[in-house]
């Protein structure tokens, strides 16, 4: 365990090296942000919906807040099964999927940490309509932490196979490509899941994609009454489980038949 | 005339190079595909959910949108050493030996790729263009179709020249600057719908600065009959000019800018 917390310490301190990258991504988040929001505003002037658009606001800030936790973190991994590096990695006396596990989850907490907070406090200082609004209630509030831990869990867990992939075909870009546009509709990084026909939502809320930062953000704004709160949990629960247990055993059988290329 | 000649043989050349592997090719196209379906099937659920916009109706969205992406995607297909390749070039200082041969270097950089996966977001687009003529019951005449080029020309002017200011930056501090991203791909998502929507500053910033506005929503304004701000037809004709003086005046700059380069060779 010791072990896997130095990894963790590690990446860490590796990510927050770059503070000139964040500040430019900050400044482009911000600027995606104000355009979606000004975008939605247009549109509910023409026909209000159900949904007040404080809570799309609220869901664009906090989706653009965290869009560091969606994006690959990993590419050391990738270049290292096509260069054949990764003989190194097998010589650790360590297991391997925990070992990138922990890795990419550093990578992401601190990657989306240092940028959410800045947003975040710039996001609540603009006008009423244009920033994020406070928590609908207490509860919602505590609730939605656990949910974003376990949405953090799920997207390392996705990560984590997509690599596994990659020891098999060696040119990642194709599904690559693919999963990550699933990842970005899906999650609702382009367009909130709240805005999607309601028939599609009752299907997409239940998919893991929805799990890392649409769940805990409904239970922000309140669109999930904390007494449901127990099912969100246990769906993201269930999903954690059922991805990481596959990204174990696909590492497992992937890494025997691994082919070392390079020399 | 012979820089055209130039620039046609490097892109059949950089064509057959692409096309020797042609399983990746289809693969990546079709990834491609993918990702502007995802685009465009995001503005059709919203419009399914809203109907419309202020004055513009289905047909319209859809034509804005398409104009916005086969614009993009014609200038990232043809213009691809500028848009994907610069960076490398300026890390690996591979930019002196540009520099060595009796052309310009902007020339040389956009005879030096081709992009032509993008073939398939262009396609993209140009489906989004027809649905919209088709839903808006666009009449084509000839001076419609003249705004209609002219846009698409001057649009991928703009787009380019957008793509040349990160590319000085790059000159002076040889790291790539995303932060220049915002202007060009946050005008992408911004002006894919028609640019009055938008609260005064952003409206500011995508006609005066980065005048997507001008350029690419007069004309198409003009082409659904709905004109923009209610300014009169030659408008239509003049303003996307403007895509054309932005880029001299950023070619300006850039020839300064090479001035100033200094390898980071080895």
């Amino acid at each position: 365990m010791r072990t896997y917390l130095s990894v963790f310490r590690l990446r860490r301190r590796m990510e927050t090296q770059y503070r000139g990258a964040m500040i430019g991504g900050i400044i482009c988040q911000v600027m995606f942000g104000l355009i979606l929001i000004a975008l939605y505003r247009a549109l509910y002037q023409n026909k209000p919906q159900a949904m007040p658009v404080g809570h799309v606001v609220t869901y664009v800030w906090l989706q653009q807040a965290f869009f560091r936790m969606l994006l690959a973190s990993d590419p050391d991994l990738l270049d290292k099964i096509r260069t054949g590096g990764i003989a190194y990695d097998l010589c650790r006396p360590v297991n391997l999927y925990a070992f990138y596990y922990v890795r990419i989850m550093a990578q992401k907490i601190t990657g989306s940490l240092m940028r959410a907070v800045p947003m975040l406090i710039l996001a609540a200082l603009l006008p009423e309509g244009w920033g994020i609004s406070l928590p609908d209630s207490l509860p919602g509030l505590l609730l939605s932490l656990p949910a974003l831990l376990l949405g953090l869990f799920c997207v390392t867990a996705l990560e984590n196979i997509t690599m596994a992939f990659t020891m098999r075909t060696l040119d990642p870009r194709g599904i690559q490509a693919l999963l990550n546009l699933l990842m970005m509709t899906l999650s609702g990084n382009i367009l909130p899941l709240t805005l999607f026909p309601d028939s599609w939502q009752r299907v997409i809320t239940l998919l893991p994609y929805a799990q890392l930062l649409d769940a805990p953000i409904r239970l922000y704004t309140g669109d999930v009454p904390p007494a449901a709160a127990g099912r969100i949990l246990l769906i993201q629960a269930l999903w954690t489980a059922a991805l990481t247990g596959l990204g174990y055993w696909l590492w497992q059988r992937h890494q025997r038949r691994l082919v070392l290329q390079g020399g | 005339m012979n820089t055209i000649r130039l620039y046609l043989h490097s892109m059949r050349m950089l064509l057959k190079c692409q096309l020797e592997y042609p399983v990746s090719f289809f693969l990546q196209a079709l990834a491609q595909l993918v990702m502007e379906g995802g685009e465009m099937m995001a503005v059709i659920l919203i419009i399914d959910r809203f109907d419309r916009l202020n004055q513009w109706e289905t047909g319209d969205l859809f034509f804005f949108f398409g104009i916005m992406s086969v614009t993009f995607y014609l200038t990232e297909c043809f213009g691809r050493g500028l848009t994907g390749n610069f960076p490398s070039l300026i890390r690996t200082g591979q930019l002196d030996t540009l520099l060595t041969r009796p052309r310009g270097v902007l020339t040389q950089i956009l005879c030096s790729a081709v992009d032509p996966r993008r073939i398939t977001c262009i396609a993209v687009g140009t489906a989004a263009l027809v649905i919209g003529c088709r839903l808006s019951h666009v009449q084509w005449t000839l001076p419609k179709a003249a705004a209609f080029a002219e846009a698409i020309l001057f649009g991928c002017m703009l787009i380019l020249a957008l793509f040349m200011i990160e590319a000085i930056f790059m000159i002076y501090s040889v790291k790539s600057v995303e932060l220049v991203n915002a202007l060009s791909y946050g005008g992408r998502s911004a002006c894919e719908y028609p640019i009055d929507i938008y609260p005064r500053p952003l409206r500011i910033l995508f006609t005066a600065v980065a005048p997507f506005a001008l350029v690419l929503h007069v004309p198409s304004a003009y082409i659904l009959e709905k004109p923009l701000y209610g300014w009169p037809s030659w408008t239509a004709f003049v303003c996307p000019l403007a895509g054309a003086v932005f880029f001299g005046l950023i070619y300006v700059v850039f020839r300064k800018a090479m001035t100033h380069y200094r390898s980071t060779g080895s």
